[in-house]
């Protein structure tokens, strides 16, 4: 079994270590020996490449980039990427590229950028002077049917860790949200609201980056990859995470929430 | 100056020693900022009618990395020559830090007795002190990403740099990094006079991009820029396809250089600090002497000897701080004269909150080397993570390096020194914050 990584511009959208998700796609196919390329869908790209990617990967960007991104991605390049998340192929979002698969995304100066319109969302920035949403965050998963199968990999609540880091807010219509917020800001600093969640696309603030802390969802990213391409169902073979059980624990503490850490 | 001016300034500098005395006295700290701030309210220009006292000048060093360490090496070399030089103490970089480190050299009556002022001045401070004061020189070193949580983005902070210097004087001397495109394209938007200084040594060259490179994009037309070869992050020998804004041509030739330290980014501060002090009419040979007998400063490749052995202890706080020293570390260990490393990561204030950045270093060439990699600090967890995610084997399968993970940095240290042969060096990466914590274990004492 094989399965490709799309990284979406890698040259424009990794500003904060969300690269990280990458290699934690990358390596725990490649620790089940699980055939793995990663493919930069980056502006030399074209539509070809969008096509055949079974998990898509996106980061943050700095403001002028992300403009960049939003120029290139248009035409056959952006149909075939949209038709990618329509399908479900499964893919994690973070800072930048929510914003970039939303409505719109107005920034602290300068014109609105106008975005795929894939998440029902629109994002704006409160100007330069606003605080941004900084620290660590911890929210339970909610949406369906992703909280009901993650509890199935994971065996307990799907509660993320992470750090945010960002100056946009976030505004969801339709589209469910991806969780519910214990600590920290989240898609506002108001509604509790934290990501998106259409079809199997995560869309979150949370860096960190996501999956190194949070290795049930980079398993849930692979299963689903392949169940889609094979066709069948998976069962990922079990892997060491102590490490990554005892960070979790360690900010759980830190964070004065130790009711959330599960003894197995 | 004016009487009135200058009874101010000596009332608000007879207040400021006595705080450092009290401070010092007290044993509260080394008195690097508060001075300042009380002076300052006392008299609200103060720091630009001390600018103005500085009979050679006051010298502003910006730039990502590399300040302290370029600092030292220029006051050095200026103290060889006999100059009384006065320089910001490592940290103490913001508006009430300078204040503190000039009224150290000022008497009573407000006279400030030094040739030269060394300020390193942080990169977001810049537009601020340049809004009054008024340099002879300023260097920039690089631009990276560096504490996002604080500042934002690489681009922001040129920009503002531009328009902060665009009013001052002509014959204020610019000296910038050639090779950083950022500031090449700065340079060349200035009405000053403009030195750049840069490398021009091809067998440097890395041999790929690194992950960590923020502006590779032509800073003029947005193009991708071509790189002939890239010396660290995103510095290097690089033109333009579109447009063709290129690298200007450097007031200095690299090859003629030795430099201090390890590693290619303490060859660009030695030629940046050599460039300034050609500058000021200070002969090769005399600088080259000063080269050749140069100590680090606290933390900056600074080596030291605890138990008969050698331990050197590399500042590493952002992506490409910690690639550089990694790649320092890797050519060190493969002549097998070290084997152990000791990563120690924080999170607090000095450190920028957020260590997401560490999965933007390559540390696949670290665990590649392979060796004992102790990790420790607030985040831990983290480092652990990040050394685990960098091989493509895990558990007993992986049998090339071995990762210990002790939270206690006492301990951590501990086991470090305790694994490291004789004749070996113990190599420790801490950031900022962590840095202070394993020097005080070390030497037993804090320098802030």
């Amino acid at each position: 079994m094989e399965l490709s990584i799309g990284w979406l511009y890698p040259k424009l959208m990794s500003t904060y270590g969300d690269r990280g998700n990458v290699i934690c796609v990358q390596r725990r196919c490649q620790w089940r020996n699980i055939g793995v390329s990663i493919i930069p869908l980056d502006r030399e790209a074209d539509s070809a490449q969008f096509s055949k990617v079974d998990i898509i990967v996106g980061g943050g960007a700095q403001d002028r980039q992300q403009e960049i991104v939003m120029r290139d991605l248009q035409g056959a390049k952006a149909a075939a990427f949209r038709n990618k998340i329509e399908s479900g192929t499964p893919g994690v979002f973070t800072c930048g590229s929510p914003q970039l698969l939303g409505r719109y995304y107005e920034p602290a100066l300068g014109q609105r950028i106008e975005g795929l319109g894939l998440l029902d969302l629109v994002s704006k920035h409160p100007g330069i002077e606003a605080n941004r949403c900084i620290g660590n965050v911890v929210f339970e998963i909610t949406a369906t049917p992703l909280a009901k199968e993650l509890q199935a990999l994971w065996d307990e609540d799907p509660i993320i860790i992470g750090f945010e880091n960002h100056g946009g807010r976030t505004y969801l219509d339709s589209v469910q949200p991806l969780g519910k917020v214990i600590v920290g800001y989240g898609n506002n600093g108001e509604d509790k609201t934290e990501g998106a969640f259409y079809h199997n696309a995560i869309a979150t603030y949370s860096h960190g980056p996501l999956l190194s802390k949070n290795p049930f969802i980079t398993d849930w990213l692979i299963k689903t990859a392949l169940q889609i391409k094979y066709q069948k169902e998976i069962n990922l073979s079990k892997l060491d995470d102590s490490v990554a059980i005892a960070g979790r624990k360690a900010m759980l503490q830190r964070l004065e929430l130790s009711q959330l850490i599960v003894t197995k | 100056m004016q009487l009135v001016d200058r009874i101010r300034l000596g009332l608000a500098v007879g207040v400021a020693k006595t705080v450092t005395g009290m401070v010092k006295m007290l044993r509260l700290g080394a008195a690097s900022v508060l001075p300042g701030e009380i002076s300052r309210r006392l008299h609200p220009r103060l720091l630009p009618l001390m600018f103005e006292q500085v009979k050679q000048g006051v010298i502003l060093i910006v730039g990502t990395n590399g300040k302290t360490t370029t600092s030292l090496l220029l006051r050095t070399i200026l103290e060889d020559q006999g100059y009384r030089v006065t320089h910001n103490s490592s940290g103490a970089n913001l508006i009430n830090g300078l204040i503190t480190a000039l009224l150290v050299d000022t008497d009573l009556t407000g006279n400030l007795n030094v040739d030269y002022a060394i300020l390193e001045v942080d990169e977001n401070i810049l537009p601020l002190v340049l809004k009054d004061c008024q340099p002879k020189y300023i260097l920039g070193l690089n631009l990276f990403r560096d504490q996002l949580d604080r500042y934002g983005e690489v681009d922001t902070i040129a920009q503002r740099w531009q328009k902060a210097i665009a009013p001052l004087p002509t014959d204020t001397t610019i000296v910038l990094n050639a090779d950083d495109p950022t500031l090449n394209y700065l340079g060349q938007n200035l009405t000053q006079k403009v030195l750049f200084f840069g490398l021009s040594e091809p067998n440097l060259y890395l041999e790929e991009i690194p992950h960590a490179v923020d502006s590779i994009y032509c800073p003029s037309c947005g193009t991708l820029l071509n790189y002939q070869g890239v010396y660290l992050s995103h510095l290097g020998d690089y033109e333009c396809p579109s447009c063709g804004f290129a690298k200007n041509a450097t007031a200095i030739d690299s090859k003629d250089w030795g430099q201090i330290l390890i590693g290619v980014y303490n060859k660009y501060n030695t030629i940046a600090a050599g460039l300034l002090a050609q500058e000021f009419g200070i002969a090769k040979p005399d600088i080259f002497q000063t080269i050749s007998n140069f100590k680090a400063a606290f933390g900056r490749a600074e080596e030291l000897t605890i138990d008969d052995k050698q331990v050197r202890i590399l500042l590493s706080k952002n992506p490409v701080g910690m690639n550089e020293t990694i790649r320092a570390v890797n050519d060190i260990n493969k002549t097998k004269e070290a084997a152990v490393t000791l990563l120690v990561l924080n999170d607090r204030i000095p450190d920028g909150t957020d260590v997401s950045w560490i999965w933007d270093v390559d540390t696949e060439q670290l665990v590649a080397t392979g060796g004992k990699l102790i990790v420790s600090g607030d985040r831990f967890f983290d480092m652990a993570l990040r050394l685990q995610y960098s091989c493509e084997q895990i558990g007993a399968e992986n049998t090339n390096f071995e990762l210990i993970i002790q939270e206690d940095l006492g301990a951590a240290i501990a086991t470090s020194l305790e694994l490291t042969k004789k004749e070996e060096t113990l190599h420790i990466l801490p950031t900022y914050s962590a840095m202070l914590e394993v020097r005080e274990a070390l030497v037993g004492r804090k320098i802030l």
